[in-house]
This record gives C-alpha cells, structure tokens and sequence, in this order.
C-alpha cells in the first residue's frame, strides 16, 4: 500500500460524471423534442442506462489497475 | 384458480424451503455464516444475489404499471435510477465497506464512530426494514389472490411464511443460494416474455407505433418536473442506504469481488429493464389500464395475452422471487440489527455464536409477523410506502455512512447529529407538512449533511487509530 489522495479515487471522479449527467439530463429537459413519438427526455434516461453500466466497468478495470500497480 | 400456475408456485415454494433446510447446519455454525455466508461468495453467485436483492417487487410491477399510466419517460426515469443504483454503490462504499471487514451496516458505524451511533443505527435499521418488508409482502399477497384464487389474507400469511422459512433456517447462505435461482428466473422469465411479445410485432418500433396508436400521450412528459426528480433521486441512494442491499458487499469473498458482484449485477439489472421496455409498451399497447383496480396489475395481464400457461405460471413464480428475494435481504438485516449489534453488541457480549445465530432465527419469525399484520391492512400504496423508508434511510444513514468512509474529520458527535438530526426532520416533515409525496428527503438529506459537517468540525477530531482506518477502508498506508 502507499500514499495516494482519495480526492483523485477513480470512484470520485466517475461519481462526478455521474452527476454531470444527470444534472445535463435534469436541468435541460427538453420535453416538447420529440424522436420516435417519445420526448427526448425519455430518450436521454434510455441512454443513461448504457452510460452507468460503462461507468461501472470503467471503475472496476480502473481501480483494478491501481491495485494491481500498488501490488507491484 | 388457475391450476398450472399454481402448480408451479407451489413446486417453486417447495424448493426454496428444501435449499433453507440444506444451508440450516452450515448457517448455524458462527453468526459470520448467519449474516455473511462466511464472507465466501463468488462474483457469479453474488451478482446474481445482489441484484435480486435490489430488484424487488416495485422493478417489475411498480415500473411497467408506472410506465403504461405515466408514459414511457416515467419508466426509462425509473431505470435511469436503479440502473444507477449499483454503479453508485460501487463508486462510493462496497470496496470499502468489504475492506472494514465488519457483518452489518451497524457494525460499521460502531468500528468507526463507537457504540452509540451503532445502537441508534441498529434500532433505525430495524424499524426501516420491518415497515421495507410490508410492501413486498402486500405485493406477495396481491399475486397470490390472483394466481392462487385465495383470500388475501391467507395469501399474504402463506407467502409471507414461504420466505421467512428458508431465510429463517439458512441465513444468508440460504438466502444467497435462493437469490441466484429466484434472480435466474425472474431474468429469464421477463426475457422471454419480451421475446414472445416481439414475435407477435416483429419489431421494438412496431410495437412503439401500435402503443402510441393506442395512447397518444404515451410519448410526452405527463407529470410535473419534481415527480421525475424525486423518483431519480430515491432510487439512486438504494444500494448505499439499505442494509439489505449493503450487507451483500461483506458477504463477498474480497474487495474485488465486491465490486465485481456490482458490476455484473447491473448488467442483470439493464437486462431485466430491456425486457420491461418491451412489457411496457405491449401494456400499453393492450389499452386496458383504465379497467384495472390496481395499474401495477398490467404487468400480469401481458402474462395472460403472450404466454401459455407454463410459461405464465414461471413468470409469476419470477414475480413472486423479485418479491421474496429482496424481502429476505431485509429480514436478515433485521435479525443481524437484534441479533448481533444490539443483543451480542451490548446486552449480553460473551453469548455463544449459536445462542446468536438462535435467537436471530426467532427474531425473523417475529418480524415476519410483524410484518405480515401491517401488510393485511397495508398503510398506503405500495409505491408510497417504499418512498417512506427510502427517504428515511437517506435521510438518517446516507451521509453518515458516505462520508464515515470517506472523511477524516467525521467524527461520532457529528454522525449522531447527521442520523438523529435527519431521521427526526424527515418524521416532522412528513407527519407535519404537505409536501409533495416522497419529497422529504430533498430537504432532509441535506441538513443531515450540513449538521455532520458542521458538528464534527465543531467537536474533537477522531483519534489518529480511526484517521488511520479510513485509510486503510481505501487502501492507502
């Protein structure tokens, strides 16, 4: 183990996009943008879907490889 | 009653009664097998047990009948939440959690804080997860009337009992076991409902068109902006606030495990929400949810129209496990909560590890009871209900146990004050107050952060042994 800041922890950063996305999707709101018959609101929750599953793969390889090099 | 499906509800009950009796001796050996299986599940076993746990009765029946009445946006808000729910869980707590090495939610803030935090948390997580069960046994007891054709009552008393007995007997070695198979089933029996329903349209797009054909407001955003946001919002926090969710990271064979568990467990969990896109919108596309007494009953009427009886009756048994299997989680955190933190924890220190693992057995039972009396005469609807606890949890534990994980500084006066002070706001706001329903932790979960911040900085810092372990919860010398 050694001296690393928690402030740069791969689970901070990726809880930032997290919230970066869902204050995009929150604070935009276009609900009169229509795609398929379906407002674009519903469309951009329906793509957050795909984003958290990547976020969470991304921290599991991520953080994986710092322990992997703080192993070595 | 419908003869084939009650038939396979009965051979599925027995089942999962027949794995509690298996796990009986091994769970009973130390209360470290009772609440954590002996912190030896595997990344397979645990996705399929953590995400179980998390997709309860109001994922399959809440979301599609929230979805047919509200509009397509309210079910993708939906999942946009619980989706989110693992993901956040991994981010903030579960490496670090599995890293304390501790049995309970209570047993970290006591390793952390000392013995007063753990004492209110145990008596919070008690109370929580009792009135958390009441709406999954309501919804037991719903499907039981219509499948069975038995008095609600009964069906509530019958399979309430159902779960509590393997749990009771197995603890979370029974109770990870039964998840696994009860996640299987209500994965593959909403995929291949999905999979029907798709045959009969030939395309997603079809089917949309035919929905929207039927209800032209299906597309539009129907309800106001704070309803989507507080949905968003409650759903989120799920994995980090509930012990029954939270004690699937200690029961984990190592920090990589944990978080592994919660990353494919969220690939079960997108799965499951893909096919209830499609039942979503071919219950829309039925047009009968304004004939319907209660619209969380439209999931069950695409069962009817798409699959044969077989099929129907193992969809139904996946209904009933999304139920069972987070209604278990959530006896066993009451049991631990007694059991362990308040019983072992304070009352009597030197009892024996079978004393312990006896007296939580008997504890599920009573809470079983508990709650099966609330669920004959349920308090509210289901949706309502579930936002009560969540909010509470929120409120109380979130940022005690976020930042007792992440924060040096924290300290026991300022986790007292961030618990009591947000479970108590939360009380006056919602007995006293007309706000939006489930909105009370906006408001509340925020001065439970503030009040930790302000009194912790406020009061003593924590020894440097505690500085030191939050710490080593990341890893770091």
């Amino acid at each position: 183990m050694e001296k690393r800041s928690k402030l740069k922890d791969p689970g901070i950063f990726l809880t930032v996009l997290l919230a970066l996305y869902s204050v995009f999707v929150f604070a935009w709101w276009p609900t009169d943008i229509y795609w398929a018959g379906v407002s674009l609101v519903g469309w951009l929750m329906f793509i957050g879907l795909f984003f958290w599953l990547l976020l969470g793969i991304i921290y599991v390889v991520w953080i994986e490889r710092i322990d992997e090099e703080q192993k070595q | 009653m419908r003869v084939t499906e009650s038939v396979i509800l009965l051979i599925y009950l027995i089942f999962m009664t027949l794995i509690g009796i298996y796990f009986y001796k091994r769970a009973r050996q130390s209360s470290d097998d009772y609440f954590t299986a002996g912190r030896s599940i595997n990344t397979f076993v645990g996705a399929f047990a953590i995400f179980a746990a998390v997709a309860s009765s109001s994922s399959l029946l809440g979301a599609v009948g929230g979805g047919v009445v509200n509009g397509l946006a309210y079910f993708f808000t939906y999942a946009f939440g619980v989706i989110a729910i693992l993901p956040f869980m991994m981010f903030l707590v579960s490496g670090q959690l599995r890293r304390a090495g501790v049995k309970t939610v209570p047993d970290f803030f006591k390793q952390r804080f000392g013995s007063s935090v753990q004492i209110i948390a145990a008596i919070f997580v008690v109370i929580a997860m009792t009135f958390y069960m009441v709406p999954q046994i309501t919804a037991s007891g719903l499907i039981g009337t219509y499948v069975l054709g038995i008095d609600y009552t009964v069906a509530v008393i019958v399979l309430g009992l159902g779960f509590t007995i393997y749990a009771a007997l197995g603890g979370m070695w029974a109770i990870t076991y039964t998840d696994l198979f009860q996640g299987a089933i209500m994965l593959i029996g909403v995929v291949i409902l999905a999979l029907f329903v798709l045959g009969d349209f030939g395309s997603v797009s079809a089917l949309l068109g035919e929905a929207l054909a039927v209800d032209p407001t299906f597309g539009d955003i129907n309800l106001p902006w704070m309803s989507y946001f507080g949905l968003f919002i409650a759903f989120l926090w799920f994995g980090i606030i509930s012990p029954s969710v939270v004690m699937r990271n200690f029961a984990s064979r190592g920090v990589k495990t944990a978080r592994r568990t919660a990353m494919w467990g969220t690939v079960l969990y997108l799965t499951l929400f893909l096919g209830g896109f499609i039942v979503t919108l071919a219950g829309a596309q039925l047009g009968i949810i304004d004939t319907l007494d209660n619209t969380d009953m439209i999931f069950i009427s695409v069962v009817e129209q798409y699959l044969p009886p077989i099929l129907g009756g193992i969809m139904l048994a996946g209904l009933l496990a999304a139920i069972m299997s987070s209604a278990d989680a959530m006896l066993l955190a009451i049991s631990a909560g007694i059991a362990h933190d308040i019983y072992k924890g304070h009352i009597n220190k030197q009892a024996s590890e079978r004393f312990v693992t006896g007296l939580g057995l008997v504890v599920m039972f009573i809470a079983a009871g508990v709650g099966i009396i609330f669920a004959i005469n349920p308090p509210g609807i289901i949706a309502v209900m579930v936002g009560w606890v969540g909010g509470f949890l929120l409120s109380s534990f979130g940022f005690p146990l976020v930042l007792g994980l992440w924060w040096k500084r924290a300290n026991k006066e300022g986790a007292l004050a961030g618990m009591v002070g947000g479970a108590l706001l939360f009380v006056i706001l919602m007995v006293f107050t007309d706000l939006p329903t489930n909105a009370e932790p906006i408001i509340a979960a925020p001065v439970s952060l503030i009040l930790m911040i302000v009194v912790s900085l406020m009061t003593k810092p924590p020894s440097k042994e505690i500085q030191d372990r939050v710490d080593y919860y990341h890893g770091i010398e």
